[in-house]
């Protein structure tokens, strides 16, 4: 007796991830873009990244990957049944992503207060467009995280009917997924 | 393995991987590491390692798009 192979099933709507691939499309110009300009300029470039701090960069992205564990282990609790703790999962999801809120404004701050705004150079000007870009994604991401939070609470998701839940939480990662790019980009590589 | 231990393990995965990005500082290193990266990520965290195929090469084949693109840039 033979068994059939499970099939493959693809994670939340077809229509969330044709956005992510078009979403992700917009980021990789703009990433190719601040990359031809690094080779056009590495001088400008290099003092510009120099202005930035390593460090903080770091805490942003331990900040946005593990919001995105979080999120990802709501999935797996609301997929059990556990719908309740999903939604504190998704809640630590969210709280742990207002910490790169609050870095990524203390440093968009300490940027301006230094001088360092959008016309001040090639880098900058970049530096400003694409993490700005990449920032509105965040508060997106907060506002659905938010809601997916309140949804679960409500027990509004359950399974097998989570596409809803899965959608959102995939957008999270999708903004993980440029961060990781961003960040080896914008702040370490020299 | 329990699927939660799995997420847990991609999450520490990633925190060493993006210390060791700070660390190395080297274009070469720092590239492989984003790309190991967004490997966990799409694998791990967007479930796309027992997904259909195409979805699961149009999103490592961006990383590896992106990532290939800067470094044929800083060459």
């Amino acid at each position: 007796m033979c068994t059939l192979p499970e099939p493959r099933r693809l994670p939340g709507d077809v229509a969330m991830w044709l956005f992510i691939l078009a979403e992700l499309t917009v980021f990789a110009i703009l990433i190719l873009a601040f990359a031809v300009t690094q080779r056009l300029q590495p001088e400008v470039f290099a003092l510009g990244r120099a202005q930035l701090d390593t460090s903080t960069g770091l805490a942003m992205t331990y900040s946005l990957l593990s919001a995105g564990a979080l999120a990802a282990l709501a999935v797996q609790q609301v997929r059990l049944g556990r719908a309740r703790r999903g939604s504190v999962l998704l809640l630590g999801a969210w709280l742990v992503a207002l910490v790169y809120v609050w870095i990524k404004l203390t440093e968009y701050r300490h940027l301006i207060d230094a001088g360092l705004g959008l016309e001040r150079s090639t880098f900058f000007t970049l530096y400003w467009i694409v993490t700005g870009f990449h920032f509105l994604h965040v508060l997106l991401g907060l506002v659905i995280l938010a809601w997916l939070g309140w949804r679960c609470w409500q027990r509004q998701y359950l399974a097998p009917r989570l596409s809803g839940l899965e959608s959102g939480v995939l957008y999270w990662h999708m903004v993980d997924l440029v961060w990781v790019v961003l960040f080896a980009l914008v702040y370490v590589i020299r | 393995m329990n699927s939660s231990v799995r997420l847990w393990l991609c999450w520490a995965g990633l925190m060493v991987l993006s210390l060791g990005t700070v660390w190395s500082g080297a274009a070469g290193v720092v590239v492989l590491l984003a790309m190991v990266k967004g490997w966990v990520i799409v694998d791990g965290f967007m479930e796309l390692r027992h997904g259909p195929w195409k979805w699961r090469v149009a999103m490592l084949g961006w990383g590896l798009v992106v990532l290939a693109g800067i470094v044929g840039l800083s060459a």
